[in-house]
């Protein structure tokens, strides 16, 4: 009998079975593609390589020649930039000042198989319909669609890594959309982007928008090819009527940097469209399972996180599915603490986000501020799961009640609608209870 | 260099790109589109530098920053 069943072969579940494999735990994980597949998603921020050299898979990613991140650059309506390097603030445990941008059908296919080298069996083509629930509640297996035949799997736990397909969070109804976020994506691969000068081409570059949150994402997939995707507010995004093309044009040129860079653009591929990406579901854990990656919660893609969440929300859970397997209780109580400690570091990221959206310029002030540059930095690099630990967030927040008390505060204006009180549902003092994990 | 002749510099050689010609001491710098907000933050971190001054965020507001004038006005004031 399996011990563990993963659903989805993305990045959570596959380096999920990789922790569970390097910890002896007989792991299956149902893939519902075949891979290669396209996935958006495509930068990294630099604590993944943790990870990644954890698992064994840092000298494939090397060998795969993906693009190199070193830093990122943000491009506001007045054609000004501000940038930061990964290399201004050492990481401990991680040896290269610099990130990956991705083709995400190569990476997640390599994972995949990284997985299966380890031990887990990987079976594709096969769609989980639902979670099975025993008569004390507690999830033991899947249903699941092999071609044409319906078959039930057992296992002592299951966890979702469905990403956004959020199998157990739909099925069970805990699934919340964000209340204050609910934006679009549109994106697509192009050539001829002219990505930066020597030193910046191959950054994230992000060009700020003349609408509320929107932005653009610049990400170099390889020499030639470029991701470029349009985010913004889904009622700005309705205004397109359906014409995407038109959309994405308009919003191209109202930067002019971006208009800039695109100037010889050409279109490569079929725009995709995101939405609805912004949830969180009301528990990670319970009796039989735990949800991780894009399946427990996604935020917003402005700062890369998701990849990163990613991949600690399948570490630190593989810790608390090892403790459950050597208690035999797999009891909600046991795997807890992981939601824990994942819901602190989401929420760091939840008020970074807000804080950066709710005013502007403060963000790229903070950047170029000697004092909070490399605490900025530090939060990008996304090494921050304790909220204590983050006096930059602290101080971005009086600066915005600073400008928000102040009648003729220059920055008055720039402010937006997001309301920046206390981050509902999360204290800090429950992560102090937490003990803490092996690191 | 005067106050005024040091803030009057560094505005129109580093954050008034493409203006032509001076920046007089009663200009509206940013009713005249001479700075942006990003220049207003560019602005604060110059003079934080170079005349070891820390501004209070609370000081960051029109009335200060009106003109060459008024901003040099402000720093003076702040010097002593």
């Amino acid at each position: 009998m399996n011990e563990v069943i993963i659903i989805g072969g993305g990045p959570a579940g596959s380096v999920m079975g990789c922790y569970l494999s390097m910890a002896g735990i007989k792991n299956v994980l149902l893939e519902a593609n075949n891979h290669p597949r396209a996935h958006v998603g495509e930068s990294m921020v630099t604590s993944s390589t943790r990870v990644y050299e954890e698992i064994g898979f840092l000298p494939t990613m090397e060998k795969e020649g993906f693009v190199h991140k070193h830093g990122a650059s943000w491009h506001d309506l007045n054609g000004k930039e501000a940038a930061i390097w990964f290399n201004e603030f050492h990481q401990e445990g991680i040896n290269q000042p610099y990130t990956y941008h991705v083709d995400r059908s190569r990476l997640d296919l390599l994972l995949l198989k990284h997985a299966q080298s380890m031990g887990t069996e990987v079976i594709q083509g096969v769609t989980v319909r639902q979670v099975l629930f025993d008569e004390q509640g507690y999830a033991n297996g899947v249903r699941a669609k092999i071609a044409d035949q319906e078959i039930d799997l057992h296992s002592k736990l299951v966890i979702d890594a469905s990403g956004r397909n959020t199998i157990i969070g739909r099925q069970l109804g805990t699934k919340k959309k964000d209340p204050i976020f609910n934006q679009y994506a549109v994106h697509a691969w192009f050539e001829n982007v002219t990505r930066g000068t020597e030193e910046t081409s191959e950054f994230i570059h992000i060009y700020f928008l003349p609408v509320e949150r929107g932005w653009v994402w610049q990400i170099p997939i390889n020499d030639h090819i470029t991701s470029i995707g349009v985010v913004a507010e889904k009622e700005v995004f309705q205004q397109s009527k359906g014409d995407v093309t038109a959309y994405f044009d308009k919003y191209v040129h109202s930067n002019p940097a971006l208009e800039t860079a695109m100037a010889d653009a050409v279109r490569i591929n079929d725009f995709k469209t995101e939405g609805d990406y912004s949830y969180s579901m009301d528990k990670f854990v319970g009796d039989g399972y735990m949800l991780i990656g894009d399946a427990a919660r996604f935020v917003d893609p402005i700062f890369s996180s998701g990849v990163s969440i990613a991949l600690y929300s399948a570490k630190y859970g593989s810790q608390y599915i090892q403790k459950a397997l050597e208690a035999n209780d797999f009891s909600e109580a046991i795997l807890k603490p992981y939601e824990v400690k994942m819901r602190a570091g989401v929420s760091v990221w939840y008020e970074f986000i807000r804080l950066y959206y709710k005013l502007l310029p403060l963000f790229t002030h903070f950047i170029q501020s000697k004092k909070y540059r490399i605490e900025v930095l530090r939060l990008l690099q996304g090494e921050v799961y304790d909220r204590q630990e983050v006096a930059v967030l602290a101080a971005m927040r009086e600066y915005i009640e600073t400008v928000e008390k102040t009648e003729n505060h220059i920055f008055r204006s720039k402010l937006t609608s997001i309301p920046i009180d206390d981050l509902p549902g999360f204290s800090v003092e429950e992560v102090s209870k937490v003990e803490k994990p092996a690191a | 260099m005067s106050t005024q002749e040091v803030l009057g510099s560094f505005i129109l050689d580093e954050l008034a790109k493409g203006r032509k010609g001076k920046i007089s001491p009663q200009d509206d710098l940013l009713g005249e589109g001479i700075i942006d907000s990003l220049g207003i933050l560019q602005l604060v971190a110059f003079i934080e530098e170079r005349f070891n001054l820390a501004i209070a965020d609370e000081d960051v507001v029109i009335e200060n920053f009106q003109s060459v004038d008024a901003l040099s006005t402000y720093v003076d004031n702040h010097l002593a």
